[in-house]
C-alpha cells in the first residue's frame, strides 16, 4: 500500500531531472554570453558609482587634508575588456603572520584541533539543514495524500514530526559546536581570524541574525505542529513555514560557505589582500555557487544516510511487527531521499572541479593529478561502496516483494557488471609497486589493465554502473506487477533495446575516447551522461506506462527486509560520513601553505600536508566521533518517545478484581 | 553421495586437468586470436559451469561462492607460473582486485534472504559440529594457516619499498626562464602557427601527394619548427625518452621511475604546452616541494637549450605522437571573467 503511493512520486526520475538541471545549468550559464555582458555592465556601473562617490568624498575631504583615495586591482574580477577590475582600497593588507599569530596546546597540533572542530560542526550543520528539507517533502506528501489515504497521510506526518524532534536536539548541538569552532579560530589562529573578520565583518553579523531567524521559525514550526495539524489552511501555513525554514537555512549555509570559498579562491581584494569595498564580490567568489549546490545535495544525501541508519537500528531492535513495518518503511524513504541527492551529486562535483581548474590550473592538477590524487582514488573506493550498498539494498528489498522471483535471476548478472565496471573504475593510472614488480611488468603501465587508468574508462565504468542501478530500480518497480497491457511484449522489447543500446553506446563512446586528444575526449562525457539519463527517463516512462491495469502479486510486506539489506544502509551511512570528511579535507587541504590562496600565507607550524595514512586516521576519528554524538542525540530525542510508552503501559496491566465493574 | 561434495570433487578434478593438461597447449600457441591464456580461462569457466549444469549437481551457495571466488583468484593471481592476467600485476593491484571480487561474491550470495541463508548454513553447521569431518578439517587447518601467515609476515624480506608516486606535479603560477618571467596560465607556444597540427595544403584534409613532412620543412613554416624541435630532441632527449618517444630510450632501464612515455594518453596528451615548457625548463630539480621525493633525473634544460629550442621540442613531441595539447575553452583559460559573470 505504502509502496504504491510512494512510488508514484518517482524519486529517482526527480533526482535525474535534478541531475540534468545541474548538468545543464553549468553549460547554459557558461554559454549565455549576455550574462557576462550584464555582469560587465554592472561591474562598470559599480566602479563608476564608487568613483563618483569617492571623488565627492575626496573633494569634501581635501579641505581637511585627508589622504587621497587609493585604487587597486582586483585579484579575480575583470571588467568588460578583461582587465582587472579596480576598486577603492577599503581594508588593511593581509598580514605577514608570525609566531605570535599562532597559539597551541601541548596535547595536539592546532590544525588538528581546528580540523576536528570544523568537521564536527559541518557534519551536524549539514544534518540540521537536511532534515528540514526531508520534513518539507514528507509533510507535503502527507498533505497531498490526506484525501486519498488518510492513514498513510498520518504516517507521513508522524514521520516528519519525529524527524523534526531529532533535528531540534541536533540544532542546539550544532550551535554549540559552532561556538567551539569560533573559539578555536579565535584562540588558536588569532592573526588569521582577525584578517577574515576584517573583511567579512558585516557578513558575520548578518549570519548571526539569520541564525536568530532560523531558530524562531524552527521553534514555531516544531511546537506549532500539533496545533496547526487539523485545520487544512493552518496545515498549509505550517508546511509553508518549512519552506521558509529551508530558505533561511540555505542562506545561512551560503553565507558560511563564502568564507571557505573566499579562502580557496579569493575575489574582491587586491594582491596585498586589501578589501576593495564591494562585499558582494568577496561573498560571490568563483567557487561560491558550485560549492553551495554541491553542499545542498551533499546534505540531502548525508541526512538521508543518517535517518536511514537511525531507522535501520530501530528496525533491527524492534520488538513488535508494527514497529518493524514502520521502520522498514522509514528506511525505504530515507534511502530514496539519499539516492535523490546522490544522483545529481557527481554533476555538481564536476562543475566545482571545472571552476577550480578555471580559477587556477595548478590547483586543479594538485587535486586530480598531484599530491591529492591518491585521496581521489580513495574517493573512488568509497563511491564504489555506495553503489554496492545501494544495489545490495535494492536486491534485498526486491526479494521480499511477491512476484520478484521473476527478476531475481538477473541480480547476479547485474552484480557481475557492477564488479567489472568497478574494477576499471578502481584501477589507478599510476600503480603502487616495488621496483621488482615494475620490471616484471615491463614498464610503468600495464599493457592490459593500464588502459583502465584514464578517464575514458572511468566515465564508461561509472555510467554503466549507474545504468545498471537504474535497471535494477525498474525491476524493483515492476516486481509485484503482473503486466496485462496488450503491448507488454513490445514494451519489454523497447526496454531491452534501450538498455542494450545504451550500454553499447556508452562502451563505444568510451573506446572512441582513446582515439581522441584530451580536449575533445572530455566532451564525450556529455553524450555518455545523456545516454544514461535517457535510460532512466525513457525506461521509467515505458515501465510505468506498462503498469496500467496491471494485476498485483501482493503488497510489499513491510517489516520483512533481510538483515543484509538493513546492514547495507549502515554501510551507506558510514560511507557518506567518511566520504564527506574526505572531500572536505581535500577541498581545504588543496590550499597547501595558504590560509587565503596566494594572499595570506600560512606561516604556522602546521602548514604541511598530512600523509595519506594520517589523514585517513583523522577522517576515521571524525566519522566515529560524530556517530557517537549522533547516538547521543538520537537517545536524547527518544526520551520523549519512551515517556509515551510508559504512560501507555497501564492499559495492559491487569486490573484488580475488586476494581472491576 | 552428497551432491555438493560430488560437485566439489568433479569441479576440482576438471580444473586440475585443464590447468595441467590443456593450459600448456594454450600458452605454447600464444599469441594468436583464439589460442591464448584468456581463451583458456574462458574455457575453464565454461567447463566449471558446464560440468555442474550437465550433471545437475547444483551445489549449495557456499560452494558456488567458493568456485566464483577461486576463479577470480586464479585469474588475477600474479604468483603462479603462467599467470592468466599477464604480465603479472603488482601486489597492491592484486589486493585491490581481490577485494572487489570478494565484495562481488558477497553481493551475489547476499542478494536475498534465502541465498544468504543457504550460504551461511554449511558454515554454521561446521562451526556447531553438525558437519563433524568438516569441522575437524577446518579447525586443524586454521592454526596451520595462521602459523603460515605469521611465518610469512615475520620472515625478513628485502624488497625495495613501494613508492606512492605523484605523476603530475602541480605547476607554479609563474616560471622564470632565461631571466624572463612567464605566467603559465594562458601561455601559448609561439611556434604553434598551425592550430590543426597538419602540413596539408589548402585545407583539403588530405596529405599532399608525394610529400613528406620533413621534406617539406622548408616550405611549410609549421613543419620547419617541428623539424628543428625534432633535431633538438634527437640530440638531447631520445637517450632517455626513446626514439619513438615511448620512454624506452637506451638509458631508460636504469631509471626508476622510467622516463615519461609521451605516447601514453595519460602523459602529454593531458597537459597544456605551458606545463611542458615549465617541466622541460626546470627538470627534476625544479619540481615543487610537495610530494617529494620525485626521483626525477631530468636535468633543467634551460641550462642547455634556448627558450626557442624548448618550445620547438615541445612542438615536436606533440607532432610526433599525434596528440594535441590540452586546451581549455576561452572562458576557462581566461580565468576570472566567467567566475564573475557567468556563474
Amino acid at each position: 500500500m505504502f509502496s504504491t503511493k510512494f512510488k508514484k512520486l518517482q524519486a529517482l526520475p526527480f533526482a535525474m531531472f535534478l541531475a540534468l538541471t545541474v548538468f545543464a545549468v553549468n553549460g547554459l550559464m557558461a554559454d549565455v554570453a549576455s550574462a557576462k555582458e550584464v555582469f560587465a555592465e554592472q561591474a562598470f556601473a559599480e566602479q563608476a558609482f564608487a568613483k563618483e562617490v569617492l571623488a565627492e568624498e575626496g573633494a569634501e575631504g581635501e579641505g581637511e587634508g585627508e589622504p587621497a583615495i587609493e585604487w587597486s586591482q582586483d585579484v579575480f574580477y575583470k571588467d568588460w575588456e578583461g582587465n582587472p577590475l579596480k576598486g577603492p582600497v577599503s581594508g588593511a593588507p593581509a598580514p605577514d603572520l608570525g609566531p605570535n599569530d599562532y597559539n597551541k596546546y601541548d596535547f595536539a597540533p592546532s590544525r588538528i584541533l581546528l580540523w576536528v572542530a570544523n568537521q564536527q560542526h559541518l557534519y551536524f550543520g549539514s544534518f540540521v539543514l537536511a532534515v528540514p528539507i526531508f520534513c518539507m517533502l514528507i509533510e507535503f506528501i502527507g498533505i497531498r495524500t490526506k484525501e486519498s489515504d488518510p492513514v498513510l497521510s498520518e504516517k507521513y506526518d508522524r514521520l516528519a514530526h519525529d524527524l523534526m524532534k531529532i533535528s531540534l536536539t541536533a540544532y542546539s548541538w550544532t550551535a554549540i559546536l559552532g561556538g567551539v569552532l569560533l573559539f578555536t579560530f579565535i584562540t588558536l589562529f588569532p592573526g588569521f581570524f582577525k584578517y577574515m573578520a576584517g573583511i567579512f565583518r558585516p557578513v558575520m553579523h548578518v549570519y548571526a541574525l539569520m541564525f536568530l531567524a532560523e531558530s524562531g521559525v524552527l521553534y514555531v514550526y516544531y511546537y506549532g505542529w500539533d496545533r496547526m495539524k487539523d485545520d487544512q489552511f493552518l496545515k498549509w501555513i505550517h508546511c509553508s513555514l518549512s519552506v521558509l525554514l529551508n530558505l533561511i537555512g540555505t542562506v545561512l549555509m551560503y553565507l558560511a560557505n563564502s568564507w571557505a570559498t573566499f579562502m580557496q579562491a579569493p575575489g574582491g581584494i587586491d594582491e596585498q589582500g586589501r578589501f576593495l569595498g564591494n562585499i558582494w564580490h568577496v561573498i560571490h567568489s568563483t567557487l561560491w555557487n558550485p560549492v553551495g549546490v554541491h553542499r545542498i545535495l551533499g546534505n540531502i544525501v548525508f541526512g538521508g544516510g543518517i535517518v536511514g541508519a537511525y531507522a535501520a537500528y530501530h528496525y533491527l531492535s524492534a520488538k513488535t511487527p508494527e514497529e518493524k513495518a514502520h521502520y522498514d518503511w522509514v528506511c525505504y524513504i530515507a534511502m530514496f531521499i539519499a539516492i535523490f541527492g546522490l544522483i545529481p551529486l557527481p554533476f555538481a562535483g564536476y562543475w566545482l572541479m571545472k571552476e577550480v581548474y578555471a580559477f587556477r590550473q595548478q590547483m586543479g592538477i594538485t587535486l586530480m593529478g598531484g599530491i591529492m590524487a591518491w585521496l581521489f582514488i580513495i574517493q573512488a573506493v568509497m563511491i564504489g561502496l555506495l553503489f554496492f550498498g545501494a544495489n545490495s539494498y535494492l536486491h534485498n528489498s526486491m526479494a521480499r516483494v511477491r512476484g520478484s522471483h521473476r527478476y531475481m535471476k538477473y541480480c547476479k548478472y547485474m552484480v557481475l557488471v557492477l564488479i567489472v565496471c568497478f574494477t576499471a573504475w578502481m584501477t589507478p593510472h599510476t600503480i603502487v609497486m616495488t621496483p621488482a614488480e615494475l620490471k616484471a611488468m615491463g614498464g610503468a603501465q600495464h599493457p592490459v589493465v593500464g588502459h583502465f587508468g584514464v578517464m575514458s574508462a572511468k566515465n564508461t565504468a561509472v555510467n554503466l554502473m549507474i545504468t545498471t542501478t537504474i535497471f535494477c530500480f525498474l525491476l524493483y518497480q515492476r516486481a509485484n506487477k503482473k503486466i496485462t497491457v496488450k503491448w507488454a511484449y513490445i514494451g519489454n522489447c523497447w526496454l531491452t533495446a534501450i538498455f542494450v543500446g545504451a550500454a553499447c553506446n556508452i562502451v563505444y563512446l568510451g573506446v572512441y575516447g582513446y582515439f581522441l586528444p584530451a580536449n575533445q575526449r572530455v566532451g564525450l562525457s556529455v553524450p555518455q551522461v545523456t545516454t544514461t539519463l535517457t535510460t532512466l527517463f525513457a525506461g521509467t516512462a515505458i515501465n510505468i506506462s506498462m503498469f496500467k491495469d496491471s494485476e498485483s502479486y501482493g503488497d510489499i510486506e513491510w517489516g520483512t527486509q533481510s538483515r543484509v539489506g538493513t546492514y547495507a544502509i549502515f554501510l551507506l551511512a558510514i560511507s557518506f560520513t567518511w566520504l564527506m570528511g574526505l572531500m572536505g579535507y581535500i577541498r581545504s587541504a588543496v590550499r597547501l601553505f595558504w590560509h587565503v590562496t596566494e594572499v595570506l600565507r600560512d606561516n604556522g607550524p602546521d602548514a604541511y600536508t598530512l600523509t595519506i595514512g594520517e589523514a585517513g586516521k583523522m577522517l576515521t576519528f571524525n566519522a566515529l566521533f560524530v556517530w557517537v554524538q549522533f547516538g547521543i542525540v538520537f537517545w536524547v530525542g527518544s526520551l520523549t518517545g519512551k515517556k509515551k510508552v510508559e504512560s501507555a503501559a497501564p492499559q495492559g496491566v491487569p486490573v484488580p478484581a475488586q476494581q472491576q465493574q | 553421495m552428497n551432491k555438493t561434495l560430488l560437485s566439489f570433487i568433479v569441479t576440482v578434478g576438471v580444473a586440475v586437468a585443464l590447468h595441467f593438461g590443456v593450459k600448456p597447449m594454450f600458452l605454447e600457441g600464444e599469441p594468436t586470436m583464439f589460442i591464448n591464456r584468456y581463451a583458456f580461462f574462458l574455457l575453464l569457466v565454461f567447463s566449471v559451469v558446464g560440468i555442474n549444469l550437465i550433471l545437475r549437481l547444483s551445489p549449495v551457495m557456499t560452494m558456488k561462492a567458493a568456485y566464483i571466488w577461486g576463479l577470480g583468484f586464479y585469474f588475477y593471481n600474479p604468483y603462479q607460473a603462467g599467470t592468466i592476467l599477464t604480465p603479472p600485476i603488482p601486489w597492491t593491484l592484486f589486493i585491490t582486485y581481490m577485494m572487489l571480487w570478494t565484495i562481488g561474491t558477497f553481493l551475489y550470495i547476499s542478494q536475498d534472504r534465502d541465498t544468504f541463508a543457504e550460504f551461511r548454513g554449511p558454515i554454521v553447521k561446521t562451526v556447531t559440529g553438525e558437519y563433524k569431518i568438516a569441522r575437524y578439517i577446518v579447525f586443524a587447518l586454521l592454526p596451520v594457516m595462521v602459523g603460515w601467515g605469521t611465518y610469512n609476515f615475520i620472515y625478513p624480506s628485502y624488497p625495495e619499498p613501494v613508492e606512492l608516486r605523484t605523476v603530475h606535479p602541480a605547476p607554479p603560477a609563474t616560471t622564470k626562464v632565461h631571466g624572463k618571467t612567464y605566467a603559465l596560465e594562458g601561455l601559448q607556444n609561439p611556434f604553434r602557427v598551425d592550430e590543426q597540427d597538419n602540413y596539408y595544403e589548402g585545407g583539403t584534409q588530405l596529405p599532399v601527394e608525394g610529400k613528406f613532412p620533413f621534406i617539406d620543412a622548408e616550405s611549410v613554416e609549421y613543419i620547419k619548427y617541428v623539424t628543428e624541435g625534432g633535431t633538438v630532441f634527437f640530440q638531447n632527449c631520445h637517450y632517455c625518452h626513446g626514439d619513438q618517444l615511448n620512454g624506452l630510450g637506451m638509458f631508460s632501464h636504469v631509471f626508476n621511475p622510467t622516463p615519461a612515455n609521451f605516447v601514453d594518453p595519460g602523459t602529454i596528451a593531458m597537459l597544456r604546452e605551458s606545463f611542458l615548457f615549465w617541466r622541460v625548463s626546470k627538470g627534476g630539480p625544479g619540481l615543487p616541494n610537495e610530494s617529494t621525493p620525485w626521483s626525477s633525473a631530468m636535468p633543467p634544460w634551460e641550462e642547455h637549450l634556448t627558450t626557442e629550442q624548448i618550445w620547438k621540442v615541445v612542438l615536436f613531441e606533440y607532432w610526433y605522437t599525434g596528440w594535441h595539447p590540452r586546451t581549455f575553452d576561452e572562458e576557462s583559460s581566461s580565468g576570472g571573467e566567467e567566475g564573475g559573470g557567468g556563474h
